[in-house]
C-alpha cells in the first residue's frame, strides 16, 4: 500500500471500486461507467443512478478522480472523468488486498481451482 | 418500442430529495443513465425493476447525502452490523431498514396486526381530516382569498342574511373601502335537453364577480358591463365540470345557447377547474348574467330593484389598508342611512361585514360546523388512542420476547443506540405502512360519505376528496404514532442490562413491575374509551327507536308526491293557478288515486315563514309579531294528506283571488293564540300586508313542521288558489301501494305543460325516512367505532391475560401439581385482568356521565344518562372481557405440570 493513502480506506465500497476499475482503463462518462461495471461483473453490478453520481462525486472531491475534457464530437452535456495517480494508486492498493486475500484462501485450499 | 423511453415522474419527483447542489450537477445525466437502462430492458417486468430500484437508489443516496455520510471511506461498522450487508452501498440507517424489513417480514402474524390496527385508526383520521379540512381549512380557490370579506344585511329576525340587490348596489357604491363588490344570488334552473328536462344548480352573478374572487375562466371569458343590466344579452358561463360532463368537453361550446327555464342563454365562457373541487353547493354548475334574470322569471327580473326581497350574497374585496373593522364601520352608516331612507323596510335592519377566513359558508352554518368537526375529530381521535394503545401494547410484548436476542446482539459490541435505532425502525415502517393503508381507507372513507343523501343546500360538502394535504396529515400522524410508540420499548431494549435479562430469564420471568402497569394502563384506556363510544351509540339508537315509534301525525302509508316548479318550467305567473288545477285534476284521475292535493311544502321541511300579526295576542318579545312558518295548500290538503279538520272548514271552492282572504292555522297556534277557544273567526295579518287581515276559517291537526322530534309549533296555512307557490308539490292518496303511482305521477308534470321539470317524487313514508337518515347516519358512523373499539379493547384484554398465562406457566403447574381444579386456575388467572377491567369500566362510567349532557341537544326520547343504555353498555363491555379473557384462562387451566416445569 502506498504511504500517503490511510490505512482505513480499505477495504473500498464495491461501487468505489467498479468505477475505479472502470476508469483504469481510460476516460469514460456516468453511462460509460455503469455499463463497464456491469460488463465487468457479468451483470452482477448495476450502480444506481444516485450511488453512481454521488461516488463519483465525492472521488472528486478526493482527488482520485478528475474531470476530463469530452473527446471531440460528443454530447457536450455528458461530464467525462479519469482516474487520477492517487486513484490508481488507491485502486492498487485495494486490488493487492483482495489478492493477498485469494492467495491466501488458495493455499488453505479454500478455494478450489474451477475445472 | 419506438419512443424513447421516459425516466418518468416519480423518478424526477424523487430526485427533488437529493441535495440542490447534486441534484443541479448530476440529475440530468442520472435520468439519461435510467432511460438507457429502461431501452436495454427487454419486457415490462424488466422496465418495471429497473425503475423500483432507480427509485430506492435515488431515495438511498438522498438520505446518505442528508446525512453527511461519506461512502468512499473503509466499510468498517460493528461486526453484527456488517454480516449481513451483501456487499451493497448501504450506510447505517438503510442498512438497518433493511434489517427491520426482513424481520417484519419474518413475523407476519405481527407485522400484519399491528399494520391493521395502526391503520384503522389511521384511516379514520384522514377521513375525518379531509372532511373537516374541506369544511373549515382548505385555502379558498380565489387570489389572496383574506382580502375578501361577505356582506350580509339582516334578516327579519336579526341575523345576518343575504342582502336585497339595491343594497349591494349601495355597498358598491361607498368610495374608498372596496377595491370590488359582487353579488351572487343561488337558484336551480331547468335546463332542456334531448333527453328531456335536467334540474341545474345556477347562480345569477354580476359582472364584477369573479374579478373580485381574483379568478379568470378557463375558457372564453366573464361577463362584462353590458350583462349587468336587466334587458342585457343574457350570458352563462359554465363550470369546468359541466363542460366536461355535459358538453364532452366541446371546445366550440362557447357561443352556444343553454336553454333554461325556457329562455336562451349565450354560454360565453368556462369557469376554472380549481373551483370544482368545493362541491355542487359552492360551484353551482351555471352561472347567470343580471341580463339572464329573465331566465329566473318575471319576479326574478323585479327583484333587483326591491328592497324587500333578500336574494343576494355580497362578496367584496378590501382595498389596500383597509381592515374589517373599518369597512364594518362604514356598513354601519350605510345602515343607518338605509333606515332613513326606507323605514318601513330598513329599520333596525343592521348589515354586517365577515372575513372569509372566518365565515366559509354562511355565519348560521358556521358554527354547527366548527361544532360538528370538533366531535368528529375528537371521536376519530379515541379510535387512534386506541389503535395506538394496542400497538404499544403489541411493542412491548415483541420487545420482552426479544429481550435475548437483543441482549446478544448488545454483548456482540451493538451500541444502545444501535439497538434502539432497529426496534425504532422497525415501529416506523409498521406505522408508515399502516399509513398508507389509512390513506387508501380514507379514500374508500371519503367515497362512502360523499354518497350519503344530504339535503340540497349541503349536498357536496361532505365529498371533498382525499388530496395532497389528507395525504402529508396521514404520513405525518403515522410517523407520530411510530415514533411515539416505537421509542419507548426501542429506548427500554437500549437501556437493558445484559446481566439483568439473563437473570430474569432463568427467573422465568421476562417481565418488570412496570410493563406490567404500562400493559394493565394501556387496557384501562381501552376498556374506558370503548365504554363512552359503546353508551354514545347506545343513546343515539333508542333515539332514533323512540323517533321511528312516533305517530308523525300525517297519514304515511297511503301517500305519494311529486314536485314540481312552475317558474322553472317557463309558466308565466299568471297562469299559475289554472296549470296548478290542471295538475291536480290530473293527479286526482290517475287509477287508484282517491284525492289529490297541492302543497308548497311537505311536513318535516325546512320552508317558508312569515312575519305575522295576531289579533288580540301580543307576543312575549315585544315586537307585536310572529315568525310563523307557512305552506300554502289546495282544498283537499287535509283529506288527502289525513290531517283532522279540528274546528271550522278546510279551503273550499269559493276561497279564490278578489274573494275574502283567509287561513287556517293549526292546533298548536290554535292554543297558543287564542287560548280561551274562538280561534275559527280570529284575524291574522302579515306584516308586509298592513291593511290585508286574513280570517281563520279552520283549524287542522298539528304535524311536525321541519324535522320529527321537534317541539310543537304553531303554523298557518294559506289557500294555494289566493297565494299560488311557484314551486310545488303534488300529492295523492291511494288505495294500494303508493309507490306504485310515484312513476304515474312523474309522467303527468310534463303531460299537463310541456317544459315542467319534475324536481322530486316518491312516498311520503320515504320522505319519512329521509327526516331519520341523520340519526341513521349518527347510529352507523358511531356504532362502527363502537365496535372497533370493543375490538381493539377486547385483543388488548386478551394480550394482558395471555401473557400472564404465560409469565405464570410454571407456578401455575405447581398449583395444578399441588391439587387445584381447573376452575380455579382459570378464575385465578381473570381475577387478575378483571381489576384491570372494572377500573376501565368505572374511568369510563365517569366520562360518560360527565360527557352525555353534551348530546342532550341530538337525543329525543331518552335521557343523556338513561339507565338502561349505562347498564347495557356495562353488560356489553363485561361480556366481551369475559370473552377475550376467557380463551387465553381456559389454555392456563390445561397447563401440564411437567410441561411447566420444563420452561425453567
Amino acid at each position: 500500500m502506498s504511504d500517503d493513502l490511510p490505512a482505513d480506506l480499505l477495504p473500498l465500497r464495491p461501487s468505489v471500486l467498479h468505477i475505479l476499475l472502470a476508469l483504469s482503463q481510460g476516460p469514460l462518462h456516468g453511462l460509460g461507467i455503469a455499463d463497464d461495471a456491469e460488463s465487468a461483473s457479468s451483470g452482477a453490478v448495476r450502480l444506481g443512478p444516485g450511488t453512481l453520481y454521488r461516488a463519483l462525486g465525492e472521488l472528486s472531491d478526493a482527488g482520485w478522480v478528475l474531470p476530463h475534457d469530452p473527446p471531440e464530437g460528443a454530447d457536450p452535456r455528458r461530464k467525462y472523468y479519469r482516474i487520477s495517480p492517487d486513484g490508481q494508486a488507491l485502486l492498487a492498493a485495494e486490488l493487492r488486498r483482495m489478492e493477498a486475500l485469494v492467495r491466501e484462501g488458495r493455499s488453505r485450499e479454500a478455494l478450489p481451482e474451477r475445472a | 418500442m419506438n419512443r424513447p423511453p421516459d425516466a418518468g415522474r416519480i423518478f424526477r419527483m424523487l430526485t427533488r430529495l437529493l441535495p440542490e447542489a447534486f441534484r443541479r450537477r448530476h440529475a440530468e445525466e442520472m435520468a439519461a443513465l435510467v432511460e438507457h437502462r429502461l431501452s436495454t430492458s427487454p419486457g415490462a417486468w424488466a422496465r418495471a425493476r429497473v425503475r423500483a430500484s432507480a427509485w430506492m437508489d435515488v431515495v438511498r443516496t438522498a438520505v446518505g447525502l442528508h446525512a453527511n455520510r461519506r461512502m468512499v471511506g473503509a466499510a468498517t461498522r460493528a461486526p453484527w452490523t456488517t454480516l449481513r450487508t451483501q456487499g451493497g452501498d448501504v450506510d447505517g440507517w438503510t442498512r438497518d431498514l433493511g434489517h427491520a424489513a426482513r424481520r417484519l417480514v419474518a413475523t407476519p402474524f405481527f407485522t400484519l396486526a399491528g399494520v391493521t390496527i395502526v391503520a384503522l385508526g389511521i384511516g379514520a383520521n384522514a377521513t375525518v381530516f379531509s372532511v373537516v379540512d374541506g369544511l373549515l381549512f382548505r385555502p379558498l380557490p380565489y387570489t389572496e382569498p383574506e382580502a375578501l370579506v361577505s356582506i350580509y344585511q339582516d334578516s327579519d329576525d336579526g341575523e345576518p342574511a343575504l342582502s336585497s340587490f339595491p343594497a349591494y348596489r349601495d355597498m358598491a357604491g361607498v368610495e374608498g373601502l372596496f377595491d370590488g363588490v359582487a353579488a351572487v344570488s343561488p337558484t336551480q334552473v331547468s335546463l332542456e335537453t334531448d333527453d328531456g328536462v335536467v334540474s341545474l344548480y345556477a347562480a345569477y352573478a354580476t359582472a364584477s364577480y369573479f374579478p373580485v374572487l381574483g379568478l379568470t375562466p378557463a375558457r372564453g371569458r366573464w361577463f362584462g358591463a353590458g350583462h349587468d343590466v336587466a334587458g342585457g344579452p343574457p350570458a352563462a358561463v359554465v363550470s369546468h365540470r359541466f363542460w366536461r360532463e355535459s358538453m364532452g368537453a366541446d371546445p366550440d361550446a362557447i357561443g352556444g345557447i343553454l336553454r333554461l327555464n325556457g329562455q336562451s342563454a349565450t354560454v360565453v365562457g368556462v369557469a376554472p377547474e380549481a373551483l370544482d373541487a368545493r362541491g355542487a353547493v359552492l360551484t353551482p354548475d351555471v352561472w347567470l348574467s343580471i341580463s339572464a334574470t329573465v331566465v329566473g322569471g318575471g319576479f326574478q327580473v323585479a327583484n333587483l330593484e326591491r328592497r324587500q326581497d333578500h336574494w343576494y350574497d355580497v362578496k367584496a374585496r378590501l382595498a389596500p389598508g383597509v381592515t374589517v373593522a373599518r369597512a364594518q364601520a362604514a356598513m354601519d352608516g350605510l345602515a343607518e342611512r338605509l333606515a332613513a331612507d326606507f323605514p318601513d323596510l330598513n329599520r333596525g335592519r343592521g348589515i354586517t361585514v365577515f372575513s372569509l377566513t372566518d365565515v366559509r359558508v354562511h355565519p348560521q352554518a358556521q358554527s354547527p360546523l366548527v361544532g360538528g368537526s370538533v366531535v368528529l375529530a375528537g371521536i376519530a381521535a379515541l379510535v387512534l388512542l386506541l389503535a395506538c394503545s394496542n400497538f404499544g401494547n403489541l411493542l412491548l410484548v415483541r420487545g420482552l420476547a426479544r429481550s435475548p436476542e437483543l441482549a446478544v446482539r448488545r454483548a456482540m459490541g451493538a451500541s444502545g443506540g444501535a439497538v434502539a435505532r432497529l426496534l425504532l425502525l422497525e415501529s416506523l415502517l409498521v406505522s408508515l405502512v399502516a399509513g398508507a393503508v389509512g390513506i387508501g381507507l380514507a379514500v374508500l372513507g371519503t367515497g362512502l360519505l360523499a354518497r350519503i343523501p344530504l339535503p340540497t343546500e349541503a349536498q357536496g360538502l361532505l365529498g371533498s376528496p382525499v388530496d395532497s394535504r389528507v395525504v402529508a396529515f396521514s404520513l405525518g400522524l403515522s410517523l407520530l404514532t411510530g415514533l411515539v410508540f416505537g421509542l419507548a420499548p426501542a429506548l427500554r431494549a437500549a437501556r437493558a442490562d445484559l446481566a439483568d435479562v439473563l437473570r430474569e430469564q432463568s427467573r422465568g420471568s421476562s417481565s418488570g413491575r412496570g410493563v406490567v402497569l404500562v400493559r394493565g394502563a394501556l387496557v384501562v384506556v381501552q376498556v374506558a374509551v370503548s365504554i363512552v363510544l359503546v353508551a354514545g351509540t347506545g343513546l343515539l339508537a333508542r333515539s332514533l327507536g323512540a323517533l321511528a315509534g312516533l305517530d308523525p301525525g300525517f297519514a304515511v302509508d297511503r301517500t305519494a308526491y311529486v314536485r314540481t316548479s312552475l317558474s322553472q318550467g317557463g309558466v308565466p305567473p299568471e297562469e299559475y293557478r289554472v296549470v296548478l288545477d290542471e295538475l291536480l285534476a290530473a293527479a286526482g284521475a290517475l287509477p287508484g288515486v282517491s284525492a289529490a292535493a297541492a302543497a308548497s311544502r311537505l311536513p318535516m321541511q325546512d320552508g317558508s315563514s312569515t312575519t305575522t300579526l295576531v289579533e288580540g295576542y301580543e307576543p312575549r318579545s315585544g315586537t307585536g309579531a310572529v315568525e310563523l312558518p307557512l305552506a300554502a295548500v289546495s282544498p283537499g290538503h287535509p283529506e288527502t294528506l289525513g290531517l283532522a279538520v279540528l274546528e271550522g272548514r278546510a279551503f273550499g271552492p269559493d276561497d279564490i283571488v278578489g274573494g275574502e282572504g283567509v287561513v287556517m292555522v293549526d292546533e298548536v297556534a290554535a292554543r297558543r293564540f287564542w287560548p280561551n277557544g274562538g280561534a275559527v273567526g280570529g284575524r291574522v295579518r302579515r306584516q308586509a300586508d298592513p291593511d290585508a287581515w286574513l280570517r281563520v276559517v279552520g283549524v287542522v291537526s298539528s304535524v311536525p313542521v321541519e324535522e320529527l322530534g321537534e317541539a310543537p309549533r304553531p303554523m298557518l296555512y294559506f289557500p294555494a288558489s289566493q297565494y299560488t307557490p311557484s314551486t310545488v308539490y303534488l300529492v295523492v292518496r291511494t288505495g294500494g301501494d303508493p309507490a306504485s303511482v310515484v312513476s304515474a305521477l312523474r309522467e303527468i308534470v310534463p303531460g299537463v305543460r310541456g317544459g315542467l321539470p319534475v324536481l322530486g317524487a316518491g312516498t311520503l313514508s320515504g320522505h319519512l325516512g329521509d327526516g331519520l337518515a341523520a340519526g341513521r347516519l349518527g347510529v352507523r358512523v358511531l356504532g362502527a367505532f363502537s365496535l372497533l373499539a370493543l375490538l381493539l379493547a377486547s385483543l388488548g384484554i386478551y394480550a394482558v391475560v395471555s401473557f400472564g398465562v404465560a409469565r405464570r406457566t410454571s407456578e401455575l403447574g405447581i398449583r395444578a401439581a399441588l391439587g387445584a381444579s381447573r376452575e380455579r386456575l382459570t378464575r385465578m388467572v381473570v381475577r387478575e385482568a378483571s381489576v384491570t377491567v372494572l377500573v376501565g369500566v368505572v374511568v369510563g362510567m365517569a366520562l360518560t356521565l360527565l360527557a352525555a349532557p353534551a348530546l342532550s341537544g341530538v337525543l329525543f326520547g331518552v335521557a343523556p344518562r338513561d339507565p338502561v343504555v349505562l347498564a347495557g353498555t356495562v353488560a356489553v363491555m363485561v361480556g366481551v372481557a369475559q370473552v377475550a379473557a376467557g380463551v387465553p384462562a381456559r389454555r392456563a387451566a390445561r397447563v401440564d405440570p411437567v410441561v411447566a416445569f420444563r420452561v425453567e
